[in-house]
This record gives structure tokens, C-alpha cells and sequence, in this order.
């Protein structure tokens, strides 16, 4: 393909992606440097980077931080262990079963995060399910505090994440290669050792994309944390991505609000510039 | 892997997978019967699995008033669907084109949609459903057609540009949205489009550019390259290859990809809920239902989640394979 054309082609995608993409992350750089409520959008104050300063010397900013932290540190393992499971059980049952089972594994994936995260608390609330089971098999009620509510939000997360790591690896179990599963019985393998030397390698690859993936998009989980904190007004579990819409919308600092989000672009940043720089070196080389 | 034949074994691999499929499915069961609920069985302290069910809470939702013979419309309507979607299943196996039948299941959809306020009285809920039906067909119409358009030429040019764009896209789906969202407030004050549909179409297009045209892209690697070569030694010139040759042979790629967006659009609650005050979605119009302080807001939440749930549910049950496909072809290829 010429040049011209491909330009030609890919002009009004690009067009969009220049205008509403690349143009409002600068804009996003400069509204960080202004003082800015909804009543005086139109005429900004120029402050220069106190927000940015005022941002990191934020506790509560911090003490989301490191909620988020959290939150990734476990979901991500949890959701690559559970998928990896549910592919390898998926994978022992016939054609028809499996697509059964499909179809109740994927429901998670496609429920609006929203309304999954408002049955999660249907479940939870003084007349739910679980809040009831609680009660009879531990004999205390069910109350919501900080820890409890963190709990739930992360539980929620493996829920809503799972299925794609379960999908993907199921994928990637199927192009496993038949004869080196057949050599490893000839030898004696057991089935353990299969999965620990032939399955899990085969996977790698798998695994590493599902990691940036899951990592992506756990750093900037927003509707199920919305929903779910407001359980627990005190808005101690607050995720980076939840306290800057709070600075946003309910204190009104829209600067700071901005700051944040190109903190968090820069925190992004560090941790995907070597994957991307690796992803440009494969693409270079694939073309 | 070769099958555990031992069958305990077997019973085992079962119970650990309808173990995990209750755990899927809780929270949407439980959600469900509360929806059927009068307020005084939901807030029983023992959860009642065996109720009277009730349909109050759905016309509550739904209707402003209740019509006398509402029964009747609401059969009527029940049926149109039914018939419509049994349409859709056996397509295959109706003597007429195809593309024919889909056509005329989809404007016999929009129809419905638009005559049904014309009969009944609806509430608000109706609009944000129509609404959200109004984004979300646009976002997809818009994001695949320049999608397809970039993805092919993406696919087939070998120069350096191409390798920077995908690099820049990926990076660009990495980024959280609220930093391009709190900019796009500012455009929407700016530009008086604040509350549009039109602003929010536009603006999830540009947010799921991105992964459209990496995910098309794919898709347009697998076909062979002779197809549009030969068609242009035939006299075609490159558009008319694309559109004529290659579209056809495309369709199974860009029903997945257009799952995605779907998913994406239908799904979106952050920016809707920053752009707009009153042209809600049914994410942002439920999460009102989520907190306050009103007693009635547990039945009226189930009854909103389930309704928002169904059509997306049955829209991903006809296209499950291509969405599976989709995932699996996303990943595996990168």
C-alpha cells in the first residue's frame, strides 16, 4: 500500500484520536496548572504547578493510592489463579456441557459494571442473602466498616475479571500441541507435572498479556468502587480514580482534579513504557 | 489435555465448576427475585426464596400510569418480541435474503420502540433506555466504519507510521479515562454541547478508537493479501477492492469487534455521568437508585439492574461465539 493511501485511510480515525485524545491530555497538562471551579470555568487562575504540589502532599490522595494498590495486588493474582483453574476444568468437559457453563461464566464479563456492582450489594444489604448466611454461620451480624467494604470490593473484582483471564487461557489451551502432551504420558509424566511443565510454559505468553491487561485496568477501576463505597459514607475506601472524581465533582477543585489524573498518566506511564517499547520492537519486526 | 476418566474424578471436575457457576450467578438470582418482591418481603430479615411474586416494581420503573387493559399491550408486546427474535434465530432457514430479514427485525424494532410511548404512559426510565439504545448504536455505527477504515490500512502498510500509531493507540487504552473526561467537560462548556447526545457519541468514539482498530487491525492480518490484489488487476481501484472484496469476507471480525464496542458504550458510566445532567444512560440513571435514603429504592434498584441486564444478555447469548472468538483472537494474537 502507497503512503498516500494509507493516509487517506486512516485519516478520519486518526483525526479523532489527534483531536479528542492527544489534544485533551495536553489541555489536561495545562487545566492542572490553573485554579478552576465550575463558577469561574471561563476565566481560570493561572497558579502554576501548586496543584500538582498540593496533590502529592495530599494524605487522602495517598491513602488512595494505596487502597488502589492494594486492590491490584490482589485481584490481579487472584483473577490470572481462577482463570487458570476454570480453563483447565472447562477443558475436561464434553462440547455441550462446556457451552452451558459458558455461558454462566461470561455473565460477570458482559453485566454493566454499575448494575453488577448494585446486585453485589443487593446481597449485602440488612435483608440480603449473604448477610444472612453470615448470621447463621457466624453467629455476628454483618456490618459494614472500612475493612469489610474493601473486602467486598475487591471480591467484586475477581468476579467482574475473571471470565477474560478463564476465556483467554482456554484459548490458549486449545492450540496446545497434542504429541507433546502424548510423549510426556509415554514417559510417565503425571498429570501434575503435565501442567507444571508443558501447560504453564505453553501459557506464558498468555499470562503476561493478561497481567498488563488486568494491571491497565485495575489501576483505573471507577464504577464498581463507586457503587460499592458508598456503603460506607466515611470514603476510606476511596480509589485514586474515585477520590479525583470526588475532587471533581463534590469539592469543585477541577485543577486539582486534573493534576491528579496526569499523576496518575504519569504513574501509568512508568510502568508501560518498557511493554511498549518491547511491543514496538515486535511490531517492527513482524511488518 | 487428555480427560480424567476416573470417576470420582469426574464428579469432582463437575461439583468445583457448578461450585463456580453459583458464584456467577448469585448475585444476578438473588437481584432477580428481589425485583419480584413488595417491599415487605424484601426487607425481611429471613431471605424469602418463596414468595407471591409482584409486577410493581417493573411498572413502577416503567410506567407513569397503568393502563387499564395494560395485560393485554403487555402480552402484545411480549409477543412481537418473541416472534421477532425467533426470526432472527431461524433466519437461515426462511427462503428470502438474509440481509433482508435482519433489516426488517430491526426497523420492526425501532418501531415497536417508538410506538410503544404512543400507547402507554411511560416514565422516565423509558427515555434514558432509549437514550442509551440511541448512543450506543451510534457509538458502534461510527467507531467501526473509521475503525475499518484504519484497521485495513494499518493491516497493509508496511511503513514506519503505522508501527508508531498502533504503539501510540496502545498506549492511549492504558490511560485512565478521567483524563481525558475532566478536558472534555471543559470542550463541552466551551463548545455548548454539554448534555448531547452528540458529545457523548463523539467522545466514546475517540475513548474506543484505540482498542477498535487494534482489534480490526487483527482481523484484517488473516486475510490474504491476493484477494485485493487480484480484484485490483481486475480494475478495481483500492476502495472499491476494499469495500466490495474485503468488507464481505470481513463480517465475522467486525461483529466481534462491534460486541466490544457495544459492551463499551452500553457499559460507560463515568463519562456519561460527568457530560450529562438530564440525556442519562441506564448506568448513571440506576446508580440514582443505588444510594438515598428512600425505603423503596432496594426493590426499585433490582428491577432497574434486571431490565438494564436482559437486552444486553440476550443481544451476547445470540453472539456468544463471536464474542469468545473475539477475546480468544484479541489475545492470542496480541
Amino acid at each position: 500500500m502507497k503512503r498516500s493511501t494509507f493516509f487517506q485511510f486512516a485519516a478520519p480515525s486518526m483525526f479523532v484520536m489527534t483531536m479528542l485524545m492527544v489534544v485533551p491530555l495536553l489541555m489536561a497538562v495545562w487545566l492542572g496548572m490553573q485554579f478552576m471551579t465550575f463558577t469561574n470555568i471561563n476565566a481560570p487562575q493561572f497558579v502554576g504547578l501548586r496543584n500538582y504540589i498540593d496533590v502529592l502532599s495530599d494524605d487522602r490522595f495517598w491513602q488512595s493510592f494505596r487502597f488502589t494498590a492494594l486492590y491490584a495486588a490482589i485481584v490481579v493474582p487472584g483473577t490470572i489463579i481462577v482463570g487458570f483453574v476454570v480453563a483447565l476444568l472447562l477443558d475436561q468437559v464434553s462440547n455441550f456441557t462446556r457451552g452451558i457453563y459458558m455461558s454462566i461464566f461470561l455473565l460477570p464479563f458482559i453485566i454493566v459494571p454499575v448494575v453488577g456492582a448494585l446486585m453485589f450489594k443487593q446481597l449485602f444489604e440488612p435483608s440480603g442473602l449473604i448477610t444472612f448466611l453470615y448470621q447463621e454461620l457466624l453467629d455476628t451480624r454483618f456490618r459494614y466498616t472500612e475493612i469489610s467494604v474493601k473486602t467486598l470490593i475487591i471480591i467484586y473484582g475477581i468476579w467482574y475479571v475473571a471470565p477474560f483471564s478463564f476465556v483467554v487461557y482456554f484459548a490458549g489451551l486449545q492450540t496446545l500441541s497434542k504429541d507433546q502432551i502424548e510423549a510426556a504420558s509415554m514417559d510417565g509424566a503425571t498429570r501434575l507435572q503435565k501442567i507444571r511443565h508443558i501447560i504453564i510454559p505453553h501459557l506464558r505468553s498468555l499470562t503476561i498479556l493478561i497481567l498488563l491487561f488486568s494491571i491497565m485496568d485495575t489501576y483505573r477501576v471507577f464504577d464498581s468502587v463507586f457503587v460499592l463505597s458508598e456503603l460506607n459514607p466515611i470514603y476510606k475506601a476511596d480509589t485514586v480514580m474515585t477520590y479525583t472524581f470526588q475532587a471533581a465533582t463534590v469539592v469543585q477543585r477541577l485543577g486539582k482534579a486534573n493534576a491528579m489524573a496526569i499523576l496518575t498518566v504519569v504513574g501509568i506511564m512508568v510502568v508501560l513504557i518498557p511493554n511498549l517499547i518491547q511491543a514496538y520492537r515486535e511490531q517492527v519486526e513482524e511488518r | 489435555m487428555e480427560k480424567v476418566q476416573n470417576p470420582i474424578g469426574r464428579i469432582f471436575i463437575h461439583a468445583a465448576l457448578i461450585l463456580f457457576a453459583i458464584y456467577s450467578i448469585v448475585p444476578f438470582f438473588w437481584t432477580t427475585l428481589q425485583s419480584f418482591k413488595t417491599l415487605r418481603d424484601a426487607n425481611s430479615r429471613t431471605p424469602k426464596i418463596f414468595f407471591t411474586p409482584t409486577w410493581e416494581n417493573y411498572q413502577e420503573l416503567w410506567l407513569r400510569s397503568v393502563p387499564e387493559n395494560g395485560a393485554t399491550i403487555a402480552y402484545f408486546i411480549l409477543l412481537t418480541v418473541v416472534i421477532l427474535i425467533c426470526l432472527l434465530i431461524f433466519a437461515e432457514y426462511i427462503p428470502a435474503k438474509n440481509s433482508f430479514i435482519y433489516l426488517f427485525v430491526v426497523g420492526s424494532f425501532a418501531l415497536l420502540l417508538w410506538g410503544i410511548p404512543q400507547i402507554v404512559d411511560t416514565a422516565k426510565f423509558y427515555d434514558y433506555f432509549i437514550n442509551t439504545i440511541i448512543v450506543t448504536v451510534g457509538t458502534v455505527t461510527i467507531s467501526i466504519s473509521i475503525g475499518c477504515l484504519a484497521g485495513y490500512s494499518l493491516a497493509r502498510y508496511a511503513g514506519i507510521a503505522s508501527v508508531v500509531i498502533l504503539i501510540a493507540a496502545l498506549a492511549f487504552r492504558a490511560l485512565p479515562r478521567l483524563a481525558f473526561i475532566l478536558p472534555y467537560y471543559w470542550i463541552g462548556t466551551w463548545t455548548n454541547l454539554l448534555d448531547t447526545r452528540i458529545l457523548v457519541i463523539i467522545t466514546l468514539v475517540a475513548v474506543n478508537q484505540p482498542f477498535t482498530i487494534w482489534m480490526l487491525r487483527s482481523f484484517f492480518m488473516d486475510i490474504p493479501r491476493e484477494l485485493e490484489e487480484s480484484a485490483m488487476v481486475d480494475g478495481c481501484n483500492r476502495f472499491t477492492a476494499f469495500s466490495r472484496v474485503i468488507i464481505p469476507i470481513m463480517w465475522p471480525g467486525i461483529i466481534s469487534t462491534a460486541l466490544f464496542s457495544l459492551l463499551l458504550a452500553y457499559n460507560e458510566f463515568l463519562l456519561v455521568r460527568l457530560l450529562t445532567q438530564t440525556n442519562w444512560t441506564l448506568p448513571v440513571a440506576i446508580s440514582r437508585f443505588t444510594g438515598g435514603e428512600d425505603p423503596r429504592h432496594l426493590t426499585l434498584a433490582a428491577a432497574s439492574a434486571v431490565s438494564a441486564t436482559i437486552p444486553i444478555v440476550l443481544v451476547i447469548l445470540f453472539f456468544q461465539k463471536n464474542l469468545v472468538k473475539g477475546l480468544a483472537a484479541g489475545a492470542v494474537k496480541g
